[in-house]
């Protein structure tokens, strides 16, 4: 290489960060960002974000103390009509504090840019499309709608978001559906302060921190923290089926209070370690001393365990008791919100009282029983330990070793049987004493399903008949319960009927529907199939598994971002007994065959086999783990594709 | 003979007063009542006072007993309110199954929330609404509100059935009004059903009925609008947001609405109409002049709600669509009509209802009604009519949206009742042509072309916007019968002049014919199986309807794998009756070229319940057919 070269090449990269510089900041939109068509790396893009930007740094109130202000400037391309809604803005903020200011929102520098014979065009928004929504008591939303925006248009706005809850910051997302050509986020914050900062997502990015001077007037001779955060090119995320949270992989930073470190004070720790995290929550009144209350309840409970003496007994009649009497308000959280006593009185609570109540009355019957904090599916998986990333709690109760979680909020849980959106990532038990451990949330226990079939085939009338008995067991009955239960016996009916390809169905009886959750469901009924199957040239084809072929491959994309989420391992049984009709011989029938991935994560057998009149037909199809990695997709999509085809081969009947 | 008659009396009388506090025992509802139903209404009575034209108070009761928990959305506690009306009182009382009083709930533990749904920006509606946990099942709730309000242009509809899976065992509908506002009534499907007129007078009204039972939901039924009974009512004399109104007849109610509430909206800058008299240069054909304004408009303009006060009546400003280029459908409608004015073409303002079912503006009930605008532009005798809030419809188009229905168009001279277009069965087409071939292996490799036309054209053409992976998604979902589906190069045209949508799809799928020792089966229709899933129900009881017709027409080469011969064919097949006229045939060609042809064709109509299972088994039979395969044996 010579000297020119690299002198021209050391030029262009200053020039090139030069120009970029310069095109973040608002007001300055280009012609040529006018004039673009379409997004040069996402062709399909119905508008780009072409940057954000925020910072997020503290002021100081006497008498109110610290604010943290956040500033985001957006400048947005618009590619297509369906991408016109990026031009309704609309930011929700949070006015329910008891103690502290509401937050408060303020667009300003809104303004449309369009090209029109060459020249750009300015259209800046009025009041008139400003708009304030008071959702209800505890939430505001500031509302914009930007003027001329059409196909072409770029279009920037700036807001300030207010808050005087310093404890989380608000999140930094920077990526979205669609495209974000670039963003920086910068914090400068009081080094009274420390935060914990996340980054969640696949997408690498720049950091960069430096320890300044302070240049605010609250105090002097401090000094401050400035981060910057910065990428390019972050592609959009789309959402996907069998996904367990979608925002589990969206780019974002989050930052959340650690500790207070002010100068001639204590310093006050708000999270840093689990066991920090659970000391914090375990401390709080509506946590830990809700959990010793036991007063209100010690009558019935005397008279629950009058003759139950066994630890396994006494568990079993405690949860009935509570799921039965705890009617739950579908409020989430951790913390008691009225508290045990009246929740108990008015029979509703939330989940912390619910549950807070089942504990306290294990604990009063001997057993030991502590709470477990939980992230839902909807609240996602954090990525460190910090107080926010728990919404939701539930019992862990140990008898002779074994453990045992349990949460009463739902009708039909049952020990060890949890709501679905539960099972996601780990949960954080934590003693009196304030120590904690990880418990899995995630079950390897296979929920099994069991179809018996018993049919015989009638030629002359088109038509199959027989006797099915499907049983459930585990998150399979629980599942089947919480749909189901509500629906009158003739709805369900109905539906089943469709379900089953359009069958006729009689003498139905089911066992367990409510009576005991902790055993699997089983139906029982007798069924009329018609038009089962092809006769093509006098010769019978059937599928062996009739109904239950799968046909669909549930996954069709070609590209996967996200994990692959099952929710719990699953087994299904398919045993299947024919008989042959009179004048009828079988002239083939599927291959025995095993299909399965490396390590039976997931697994298919059938096996068939024929003897004087009969065919027995029995497959086996395992889902084993719950989770699979995105690299897995292709192996698992391949998994299914071959399993259909397998399916699908047909039992052949010849007349003789 | 005495004594005994009046000590009856007596005891009916403590009989009364005793049931009073415990009349909502679960136990007392009849056992037909309980059927199919979630929640049993105990009482749902409304009293309508209208004191004047600009003065209406209204009170409810409602009392329901709830069996489980789908009956929950059956209670109906909320109240919206806005500017002009006001909720006087609103209280709950819960009461378990024996009656024992549980809860009261006061007017502060209601939620108060706006009112802003969906796709809406702003609007000043909110509701207050109860959000109780009940704390068993089942048990009954009490609600009582009172609303005051001005505006008398709107009275409630009253529907003695308010949904599905919900019995009513006593519904009252009492109402006051002064005798000059011209108060009037139009009473709907009450053949059916036991409704009592028990007052009828120039200033009163009243109506009862009792047990009404559970019904329960089932597809291609009519809307419950249309099955069970409701009371639509009006004033002659009323008041909208600070407006008085007069109308008896269709022309003066449009002569009102004109002049009191689009007047004056219309009006634009000087330089917006030089620049449309621009754009529309020498044109003289009132037609064509009005569909460049429509691409203007569509080029210009967004679809964006904003429902502020009267501004939920009255659209915005012209100008300020001009200058900001937003709006919902009036603004945008009402805009779209300024510009014409400027080029000297008439056009008016369609109030309708927007809905893919099709509902009419009642044409014997002059009163307010709709809940969308269009445009109508003089074309002929006929009208075309524009949607404005779409960037999307060709010209004229009506889609599945605003197709074959009446509406009320709004002319200077006054409202006249006009049919939308109808798209005849026939003319909702697609048309099918391309090839596939086999390879040795069963593999498939094809391409199509499907041009849609008609009501078609609207669902069809959506598939242009889709993103990448949307698409993916759409495809393998449509020929869901194809396993194994990759897409190779997809083209649409979309032709806006003659409203025709071409997707042009080549794919190839591997595994379609299935091997069997030395046979290969696969179905021969590979491009258009039918998906209609038609339900089965047991026992259905409403009439059904398909709204809409369509023609498919489908003529497909298949080449067959070299080294195999055919074995079976699928004989033709051709299905008539009263629900359409369907056929199939396969001709066989030289060179192991196949030709398949299939037309399907299904008529629009109602029919009754009885006919359902018919039609059922009339789309059981196409798709069988539909899945007709062939044999092909090695040579």
């Amino acid at each position: 290489m010579t000297f020119r070269t690299i002198i021209i090449a050391i030029l262009l990269i200053c020039n090139f960060i030069n120009v970029q510089a310069q095109n973040y900041e608002l007001g300055k939109v280009t012609i040529a960002e006018l004039e673009q068509k379409v997004h040069p790396k996402d062709t399909s893009a119905v508008a780009a974000i072409l940057f954000k930007r925020g910072k997020t740094f503290f002021t100081y109130t006497g008498g109110r103390g610290f604010t943290a202000n956040n500033v985001y400037e957006f400048r947005i391309k618009i590619y297509r009509t369906e991408g016109l809604s990026w031009a309704n803005q609309k930011v929700s903020y949070y006015v329910g504090y008891e103690n502290l200011g509401d937050d408060s929102v303020k667009f300003s520098n809104a303004v449309t840019y369009n090209l029109e014979n060459g020249a750009i065009v300015k259209t800046k928004l009025e009041s008139e499309g400003h708009f304030k929504n008071k959702i209800n008591k505890y939430w505001n939303q500031e509302t914009i709608t930007l003027p001329n925006v059409k196909a072409g248009s770029v279009i920037e706005f700036k807001y300030i978001l207010r808050s005087e809850n310093i404890v989380r910051l608000p999140d930094f997302d920077f990526q979205y559906d669609i495209p974000v050509n670039f963003f920086e986020y910068k914090t400068e914050i009081p080094e009274f302060f420390l935060y914990k900062t996340l980054l969640i997502g696949t997408t690498k990015i720049q950091t960069n921190a430096e320890v300044v001077g302070s240049t605010q007037v609250y105090a002097s001779g401090y000094k401050q923290i400035n981060s910057l955060y910065t990428f390019k090119d972050i592609p959009a995320l789309t959402n996907e089926k069998f996904v367990d949270n979608i925002e589990n992989y969206r780019g974002s930073i989050q930052n959340e209070l650690e500790r207070k470190r002010f100068p001639d004070m204590p310093v006050v720790d708000y999270t840093n370690t689990w066991e920090g995290v659970a000391t914090t929550i375990y401390k709080n009144k509506d946590f830990g001393e809700e959990l010793k209350l036991k007063d209100y309840f010690l009558n019935d409970l005397k008279g629950l365990l009058q003759n139950v003496d066994s630890h396994e007994e006494r568990l079993n009649v405690i949860f009935k008791f509570v799921q039965n009497k705890m009617n739950w308000n579908k409020e989430k959280g951790y913390y008691v919100d009225k508290g045990v006593k009246k929740a108990y009185e008015a029979k509703t609570g939330n989940v912390a009282e619910i549950n807070f109540i089942l504990i306290a009355m294990l604990k009063s019957a001997g057993i030991n029983a502590d709470p477990v904090l939980v992230s839902t599916l909807e609240n996602g998986i954090p990525v460190f330990p910090n107080r926010t990333v728990f919404n939701y709690v539930i019992a862990q109760a140990e008898i002779g070793g074994k453990k045992i979680l349990l949460d009463a909020t739902n009708k039909f849980t049952a020990p060890n049987i949890l709501p679905l959106n539960l099972l996601n990532w780990k949960g954080r038990l934590i003693k009196e004493d304030g120590s904690s451990e990880e418990v899995e949330m995630i079950t390897s226990v296979p929920s099994k399903d069991n179809y018996n079939v018993t049919a015989a085939i009638n030629p002359v009338l088109g038509k199959i008949e027989g006797q099915l008995r499907i049983k459930r067991s585990d998150y399979s009955a629980f599942n089947f319960r919480e749909i189901n239960s509500g629906k009158s016996e003739d709805s369900y009916l109905e539906k089943l009927e469709n379900d089953l390809n359009k069958s006729e169905i009689t003498d139905y009886t089911i066992e367990n529907k409510k009576e005991d959750l902790s055993k699997p469901v089983v139906e029982n009924f007798s069924f009329t199939l018609n038009s089962p199957y092809d006769i093509i040239n006098g010769k019978i084809f059937l599928k062996p598994l009739l109904f239950f072929t799968d046909t669909k491959n549930p996954f069709v994309q070609e590209i996967r971002q996200a994990s692959i989420y099952f929710g719990y391992p699953h087994q299904y049984v398919y045993n299947f007994s024919f008989e042959v009709p009179e004048g009828y011989a079988v002239e083939s029938l599927p291959k025995p065959k095993r299909i399965s991935l490396e390590n039976k994560e997931a697994s298919f057998l059938i096996n068939t086999v024929s003897d004087e009149n009969k065919i027995m037909v029995q497959v086996i199809k395992e889902i084993n783990k719950p989770i699979f990695a995105a690299e897995d997709y292709d192996m698992l999509k391949e998994f299914f594709q071959k399993i259909i085809v397998s399916q699908n081969e047909k039992i052949v009947l010849k007349k003789v | 003979m005495k004594t005994p008659c009046y000590s009856l009396l007596l005891f009916l009388f403590t009989l009364i007063s005793s049931a009073q506090k415990s009349t909502y025992l679960i136990s007392s509802i009849k056992d037909s009542l309980k059927e199919n139903a979630n929640a049993v209404v105990r009482l749902d009575q409304m009293d309508i006072i209208i004191a004047s034209q600009r003065s209406m108070n209204i009170k409810t009761q409602r009392v329901v007993s709830v069996l489980n928990e789908k009956g929950l959305s059956d209670i109906d506690a909320y109240q919206h309110y806005d500017k002009s009306t006001s909720v006087k009182n609103i209280e709950a009382i819960v009461y378990d199954a024996l009656g024992t009083e549980i809860k009261k709930i006061k007017r502060k533990d209601f939620r108060d929330q706006s009112a802003v749904s969906g796709s809406t920006l702003f609007s000043d509606n909110r509701v207050l609404y109860l959000d109780y946990t009940p704390v068993s099942y089942p048990f009954t709730i009490v609600y009582t509100s009172e609303t005051e309000t001005s505006n008398t242009a709107f009275i409630p509809q009253w529907y003695f059935l308010g949904g599905y899976y919900v019995s009513v065992e006593k519904c009252v509908l009492n109402v006051t009004f002064p005798g000059n506002l011209g108060f009037k009534k139009k009473e709907f499907h009450f053949s059916e059903f036991n409704i009592n007129k028990t007052v009828d007078t120039d200033t009163r009204l009243s109506y009862e009925a009792v047990n009404i039972l559970a019904q329960k939901a089932e597809d291609l039924s009519p809307s419950s609008r249309d099955l069970y009974p409701r009371i639509m009512m009006g004033l002659e004399k009323f008041h909208l947001e600070g407006v008085d109104g007069t109308a008896t007849t269709w022309e003066e109610f449009g002569k009102w609405y004109g002049d009191k509430i689009l007047s004056g909206t219309t009006t634009l800058p000087e330089e917006t109409k030089i620049k449309i008299k621009a754009l529309v240069g020498d044109e003289k054909d009132p037609v064509k002049k009005a569909k460049i304004i429509y691409d203007y408009v569509q080029k210009k303009s967004r679809y964006v709600s904003i429902q502020v006060g009267i501004g939920g009546w009255k659209p915005m400003l012209a100008t300020d669509v001009d200058r900001l280029g937003y709006g919902d459908c009036k603004a945008l409608s009402n805009y779209t009509k300024a510009l014409l004015q400027t080029v000297d073409v008439p056009s008016y303002n369609t109030i309708l209802y927007g809905d893919r079912y099709k509902s009419n503006i009642q044409s014997d009930f002059v009163s307010m009604q709709g809940n969308h605008m269009i445009l109508a532009v003089p074309n002929g005798d006929n009208y075309t009519f524009l949607e404005c809030t779409s960037q999307d419809d060709p010209f004229g188009y009506q889609g599945t949206f605003t197709d074959d229905r009446d509406v009320l168009v709004v002319k200077p001279e006054g409202g006249v009742i006009v049919r939308t277009k109808i798209y005849e069965d026939k003319g909702n087409s697609q048309t099918d042509k391309g090839s596939y071939s086999i390879d040795e292996n069963g593999n498939l490799s094809g391409h199509i072309s499907i041009a849609s036309e008609g009501s078609q054209y609207s669902s069809k053409s959506r598939t242009e916007t889709l993103q990448p992976t949307e698409k993916e998604a759409h495809y393998k979902e449509y020929w869901s019968k194809i396993n194994n589906l990759k897409l190779g190069k997809v083209t649409f045209t979309n032709d806006k002049e003659n409203i025709r949508f071409t997707e042009d799809v080549q794919i190839t799928a591997t595994n379609y014919g299935v091997i069997l020792a030395n046979k290969m089966i696969f179905p021969v229709d590979a491009f258009n199986q039918s998906k209609s899933n038609i339900k089965r129900i047991r026992n259905r009881k409403n009439p059904f309807q398909i709204q809409r017709g369509y023609l498919d027409t489908d003529e497909i080469e298949i080449n067959l794998p070299t080294g195999f011969s055919i074995e079976f064919l699928p004989s033709n097949f051709e299905l008539k009756g009263k629900f359409g006229e369907y056929k199939t045939e396969i001709i066989k060609k030289e060179n192991n070229k196949l030709t398949y042809k299939r037309s399907m064709f299904l008529n629009k109509g109602k029919y009754s319940s009885k006919e359902y299972d018919e039609y059922r088994l009339f789309m059981e039979q196409i798709s069988r057919n539909d899945n007709a395969k062939i044999i092909l044996a090695k040579n």
